[in-house]
């Protein structure tokens, strides 16, 4: 069953076009990575999905229902979108800032019940944010805003997560603690995860299903499956212009990108890329 | 969890603060020129002022100024709790958007037309300013609409636009004025608090009031505002319906203070600042509470502008600034590592 279908989805800027008759289906409880190099439109995309941006032509459906359908307390229903990494204007803190998540469901007073607070209380144990919980999110480092938001999200206790690279600025440990963290929610929690994202390698080793947009006209443009249908060595090195050297771990493959005077760029074999045809 | 905001604490909170304004109403109207008797004000309903001066005092100079005070002082601090939420910017106050140029701009032109009718029993000047002020929101409003969609910046800029067109327009109509009619201009923008007449002071009490729960009612979704427009809307928020809801109120209670008082500046800035140093950036607690702080604060300011160059008085807005400003600083430098928005 599939929570989220698009078909034939078309977008573009003052005639310049992003996206351009894209298809895929999202199944419930299932973990999408969105990749592809910049300017391939993978934002783009997202704020398609939560309809921030309407399309030039094709459909999107969320449970069935068109997304146009869907008011904007009927989609944050349905989706949380954690969004880029940005500095707060005001000193919210921790606590506040997940609790606003629950805006939708306050009362007459204005004021969230014992539900909200229980909902909000797990969402911050499930990041490990609890343990700042009144600090002023203005005073936490990059990955630890990343975890409030992430519980922000999940305090929303919608269906869907939406995250637009949730890992950039994050150094290794903190990259890897929030893909671990999304897959328990995808697992424990029964939440489907779409995330765009720079990180191949990760989004390898974590997606169920990869959508790699930048791709050519023969290819339609983009490629939609299993990581390691996607991510081929060829499919990689055109997608993103770069020369890589491919690895695999077990189940999958991962790639480093190597340029002309990195110090192992001899080792590849593949001829240099010679500009993306797209 | 026991540092988050409960109904029962904004309900303390804002009861200890109404209590707080009640003492100083009270201490600030027995303080002026002239002494006033308590016992002669209570034994005084009914007595011609020939009989009974302080209850004449009291009662018809002291407390319409007071509550004069207190009107236009929740409306500018309640004003810009909304528009440095809505424009995400810290150093926005009620006349950000260019209302002080244009109600400027209507005092002046009604000054210089020599008007002498009253309407509603609100002068020429009044009634000018408060067209004045609303034209002006509904002008920059429409400007920044053009921009675009999420039209912050094109606002802003919109504001600083038509600031300075009406800016000049005022410095030119001042400079073909008569001197007379320079010295009511210039005395009506420094801010000032007159008497007023029971009636029109109640009408925009009860204006400011409403427009204030108004805002309270849409206090959760400025808070999920503050974190922008898109984070917004992802959480349920309709921000076209609040950022229009909130624009619209107070634009019109700063038009409402404007037009009883004149431009009284610096309370629309540092109060919400002052509030949100201590208790924090939860609209839901910061309107009620920056209401009744800027009703203290101008009250206050009031007296002082009363009494500081006795029998002649001082602009409030002179004193909301000299005072207000270096109060803000002690507040800054000692709650800022405390929020930390203003850096680590």
């Amino acid at each position: 069953m599939n929570i989220i279908e698009v078909h034939n989805l078309s977008f573009g800027y003052s005639g310049a076009e992003v996206l351009q008759d894209l298809s895929f289906e999202v199944g419930r409880q299932s973990f999408l990575a969105i990749a592809g190099p910049n300017g391939a439109g993978k934002s783009t995309l997202l704020n398609l999905l939560c309809a921030l941006l309407k399309p030039k032509s094709g459909t999107i459906r969320i449970d069935t229902e068109a997304i146009e359908s869907y008011s904007t307390e009927a989609l944050a229903q349905k989706m949380a979108v954690v969004r880029q990494e940005f500095v707060p204007v005001f000193g919210f803190s921790v606590i506040e800032t997940v609790l606003m998540a629950r805006t939708l469901y306050y009362g007459q007073m204005r004021f969230e019940n014992k539900a909200d607070r229980e909902i909000v209380n797990e969402a911050l144990k499930a990041t490990d944010t609890i343990q700042f919980a009144s600090r002023p999110l203005g005073s936490l480092s990059g990955g630890e805003r990343q975890r409030v938001f992430i519980a922000r999200a999940l305090a929303q206790n919608t269906p869907i997560l939406l995250l637009d690279e949730p890992t950039s600025f994050l150094d290794l440990k903190h990259q890897v603690g929030i893909y671990d963290l999304l897959k328990v929610a995808q697992l424990e929690k029964g939440k489907t995860i779409i995330a765009v994202t720079h990180d191949i390698n990760l989004a390898a080793q974590y997606a169920d299903e990869v959508l790699l947009l930048g791709g050519t006209q023969a290819d339609s443009g983009y490629q939609y499956g299993h990581a390691r249908d996607v991510f081929s060595l060829e499919q990689i090195e055109r997608v993103f212009d770069v020369r890589a050297f491919a690895g695999k771990i077990g189940q999958e493959k991962f790639f480093i990108p190597l340029g002309k005077f990195a110090k192992d760029s001899g080792q590849i074999t593949s001829k240099p890329p010679s500009g993306r045809q797209k | 969890m026991k540092d988050l905001l409960t109904a029962k604490k904004l309900i303390i909170r804002t009861a200890s603060a109404l209590v707080v304004l009640v003492v100083v109403m009270f201490v600030c109207s027995l303080i002026g020129t002239e002494s006033v008797s308590l016992k002669a004000v209570f034994g005084g309903v009914g007595q011609q002022a020939t009989v009974n001066p302080d209850y004449e005092i009291f009662m018809q100079v002291r407390l319409p100024r007071i509550i004069l005070a207190c009107i236009v002082g929740a409306a500018l601090a309640c004003s810009g709790v909304i528009f440095q939420a809505l424009l995400r910017n810290p150093l926005a106050d009620p006349y950000i958007l260019g209302i002080s140029s244009g109600a400027g701009l209507g005092a002046i032109i009604a000054v210089i037309s020599g008007f002498s009718w009253t309407l509603w029993g609100r002068s020429p000047i009044a009634v000018f300013a408060f067209a004045g002020a609303l034209g002006t929101v509904w002008l920059v409003w429409s400007i920044g609409r053009l921009t675009g969609k999420s039209h912050v910046t094109g606002l802003l800029l919109a504001g600083v636009v038509v600031n300075a067109f009406f800016s000049a327009v005022i410095m030119f109509l001042m400079s073909v004025a008569k001197a007379g009619q320079v010295h009511s201009t210039i005395f009506w923008l420094m801010g000032n608090m007159t008497e007023e007449d029971f009636f029109v002071l109640w009408v925009s009490a009860g204006f400011v009031v409403a427009g204030i729960v108004a805002l309270f009612y849409i206090s959760p979704q400025l808070n999920a505002i503050s974190f922008g427009e898109d984070d917004a809307r992802s959480m349920g928020v309709n921000t076209t319906r609040t950022r229009t809801i909130a624009f619209a109120v107070a634009a019109a209670i700063t038009a409402i203070a404007v037009s009883l008082s004149g431009l009284v500046g610096f309370v629309g800035l540092i109060v919400p600042h002052g509030v949100r140093l201590v208790f924090g950036p939860d609209h839901r607690q910061l309107l009620p509470l920056s209401g009744i702080v800027g009703a203290i604060f101008l009250v206050a300011a009031d007296t002082l502008a009363r009494i500081i160059v006795a029998p002649a008085q001082l602009p409030v807005g002179v004193v909301t600034a000299i005072v207000g400003g270096p109060f803000f600083l002690v507040l800054l430098i000692k709650y800022t590592r405390k929020v930390g928005w203003l850096g680590k």
